[in-house]
């Protein structure tokens, strides 16, 4: 791989993809922390040349028939050898580009975001960071470096939710994020564990290939798929993992949007897309990702349907979608599931962008707020946030229509009607939550301090952070008719099975008949004329609390760590800390002490003690001879 | 021989470990001494057991070697004791350190 990577285009590419920002990263942190606008440029820089590449691969490969691998011998143990390197496949080569894309149009918005802010070039070396973690993770060829870029994405984004490290709840929220992403990881690792064990290697390609089920019985397949499963749920914040999202809040919101679309929680998806066919060997296991997912989906649909912060209602909405993903890659449609988390990538970082734009101009996290002091008058975020908001509800002509028909489409072909009934559930709702923040920010009710709002326009980052929106719309609006270039693209995969795409003529017309229903209601509720602005699920008290307190998912954690961490495992380990660590270190130094005490009696002169000495050894020497 | 071997080897044994305690637990010079001839004793009446056991009159006259060498110790022990307490005015072993 090293002697000829000048000779192959294909592995410079990629070489200079993934190592760019993580030199960008040494720099940054070496030499550069002093001078932040130089910090920003390098990171910037760094990030669009593995733009540039990532477009590259994707354009040379388009037509790819059979997967490029690129490995060195990385550690060699005995006859074990660990692989590390490059590879290209469909795959890969898409989330490639989606994350190359959103990283470099986030960081060239937070060059407007951040200004000013006394960690800039520490948080511009997070970002490469974090790109490099997450794009090194999508061209890895083995489960083994794909686990450790896995483990550095949850370390670049613990970094990046605890930026603000001096405000106590950020640094909260990032421990969460970590710990409770780790908790899935441990599971993951398990399962790889197990994959080794069975299977001699990690081989991405080898697990997804058909020798699989020669050497591993159905049921430890669905052991492990279930195992590496768990990973899965704990990135991609789905149930029960699924509160550390909404608190990941505390981090720069342009951190958010990175965090929501293209890095941390697509890093779940993406490996169920990664090892698709390894997973879809065990119906069984399918079937409980199926409900995870919806579960999850509706779960987080209910929790945004009464959240007031602009950013924790985009944050539920992340879970949900996401939930959809699962649901339609578990459904056995491979391609809506990575289609949807492509288009999903494109809307939701553009959501997350413009409500960086509102609350960078409001100093608001509160809808309402950012509605009465006149977030309509933001011409450019409010236009795209509306786009991105269709997209996100699924209303044609844009991008998440089309995605999302696909997964409802995927699902129709199961035989129980049950979670057709949910994922249609899920589009009304998300059409609801949507359009009812939309609503609330252009009609607000007492809009008195509105004609001295105008405040934001006059911020100087304003069109740095402006570009990337009208970028990211762009993609939103057009992604969605080249969904039968990305089919084929797929088709070209092996290994893969081809879902059934059966024919539902009245599914689109169900679905957006949904989808315009949740507007319609949004809109009696809180877009009318006179309408009070209160949800019908705010006027149900218990119902209102339940959403608002995430189905006391939270207060169980917190209970169960009270009740069993704390006082069950942690109260044993303090016993063992006391009794056993502590006293067998007292009791070690204890008998060194009175030995020391014993042997200087022999040198205090005294005739008695040697004589006992003499008699002792005797006795000794007598046993050692005679018996 | 009417008192069996066994018990002369427990009484022997018993002496000695007396002997043994008076050395070394007793803080006295003229007490250390005591417990040497103890000890001596001890051998003896193990040497005087086995002659009987064996019916070999070695072991008896050993024993009346042990009485003189034991006779003569003493007096010279004692004379060293008396003279180191007219040196120090002490018979206790643990004032004795100045080797130390």
């Amino acid at each position: 791989m090293i002697t000829n990577w000048l000779s192959e285009p294909s592995l410079t590419a990629a070489i200079l993809a993934t190592l760019l920002p993580f030199a960008a990263f040494i720099l940054i942190m070496v030499f550069t922390r002093k001078y932040p606008r130089l910090s920003a440029g390098l990171s910037i820089a760094a990030v669009g040349i593995s733009l540039i590449s990532a477009l590259f691969l994707l354009v040379r490969h388009w037509h790819l028939q059979t997967p490029l691998e690129y490995t060195g011998r990385w550690l060699l143990s005995g006859d074990v050898a660990v692989p590390f390197g490059y590879l290209l496949d469909q795959t890969s080569l898409l989330m490639l580009s989606v994350v190359a894309t959103i990283s470099f149009l986030v960081q060239v918005y937070s060059l407007g975001y951040m200004a000013g802010d006394a960690g800039f070039s520490r948080y511009y070396a997070c970002m490469s960071l974090f790109a490099w973690a997450m794009m090194s993770m999508t061209l890895s060829p083995t489960m083994l470096q794909l686990y450790i870029f896995w483990e550095l994405v949850g370390l670049a984004s613990y970094l990046l939710i605890g930026f603000w490290y001096e405000k106590f709840s950020a640094t909260e929220a990032g421990k969460k994020a970590f710990v409770m992403t780790r908790f899935g990881d441990v599971a993951f690792f398990l399962g790889l564990l197990l994959v080794l064990v069975h299977l001699g290697n990690l081989n991405v390609l080898e697990m997804n290939g058909p020798q699989v089920a020669t050497r591993m019985s159905s049921t430890y397949i669905t052991i492990a798929a279930l195992l590496i499963f768990g990973g899965i749920i704990g990135k991609s914040a789905q149930f029960p993992l699924l509160t550390w999202l909404p608190d990941a809040m505390e981090g720069p919101t342009p951190v958010s949007a990175l965090l929501h679309s293209a890095t941390m929680v697509a890093a779940g998806v993406y490996l169920f897309g990664r090892l698709f066919p390894f997973f879809s060997q065990s119906a069984a296991a399918m079937a409980i990702f199926l409900m995870i997912g919806t579960v999850s989906m509706l779960l987080a649909s209910t929790m945004a349907m009464v959240s007031r912060d602009i950013k924790q209602v985009w944050a539920y909405s992340t879970i949900s979608q996401l939930g959809f993903m699962i649901m339609g890659l578990a459904a056995g449609s491979y391609f809506a599931g990575m289609f949807h988390l492509t288009t999903h990538a494109g809307f939701k970082a553009l959501l997350f962008l413009c409500a960086g734009v509102f609350i960078h101009s409001f100093e608001s996290n509160d809808m309402f707020d950012i509605g009465r002091q006149g977030g309509r008058r933001l011409k450019i975020p409010m236009a795209c946030t509306i786009i991105a908001a269709a997209a996100l509800a699924g209303l044609p002509p844009l991008s998440g229509f089309f995605s999302k028909e696909v997964i409802l489409g995927a699902l129709a072909e199961l035989n129980n009607p049950l979670w057709l009934a949910a994922g249609l559930l899920g589009a009304f709702l998300t059409a609801y939550y949507t359009f009812r923040l939309i609503f609330i920010i252009l009609f607000p009710r007492q809009s008195g301090a509105e004609s001295e709002s105008g405040h934001g326009h006059d911020h100087g980052g304003y069109w740095v952070m402006g570009w990337p929106l009208i970028v990211l719309a762009a993609i939103t609006v057009l992604l969605g008719f080249f969904q039968g270039a990305l089919e084929a693209f797929f088709s070209g995969q092996q290994g893969i099975p081809v879902a059934g795409a059966g024919h539902h003529g009245w599914l689109p017309f169900a679905a957006i008949g949904l989808a315009l229903g949740g507007v319609l209601l949004a809109w009696l509720e809180f877009g009318r004329q006179g309408a009070d602005q209160v949800g019908f699920v705010e006027k149900i008290a218990p119902l209102n609390h339940l959403f608002a307190q995430r189905w006391y998912i939270d207060r169980f954690y917190r209970r169960f760590m009270d009740v069993f961490i704390y006082g069950v495992v942690s109260n044993l380990f303090t016993r063992n800390d006391k009794k056993v660590i502590d006293g067998g270190l007292d009791g070690l130094s204890q008998a060194t002490v009175e030995t020391g005490r014993l042997v200087s009696l022999l040198h205090r002169g005294m005739v008695q003690y040697r004589l006992l000495t003499i008699f002792v050894v005797l006795v000794f020497l007598g046993l050692y001879f005679f018996i | 021989m009417i008192v069996p071997f066994n018990h002369v080897l427990i009484l022997a044994g018993l002496l000695f470990l007396m002997g043994i305690f008076c050395v070394v637990a007793r803080r006295s010079l003229i007490m250390i001494l005591l417990g040497v001839e103890v000890m001596l004793n001890a051998a003896a009446i193990l040497l005087v057991g086995a002659s009987l056991r064996w019916q070999n009159l070695d072991g008896q006259a050993i024993v009346l070697f042990v009485f003189a060498i034991a006779a003569a110790e003493v007096s010279v022990g004692l004379a060293l004791i008396v003279w180191a307490y007219r040196r120090t005015g002490s018979i206790n072993p643990e004032n004795y350190n100045i080797l130390k």
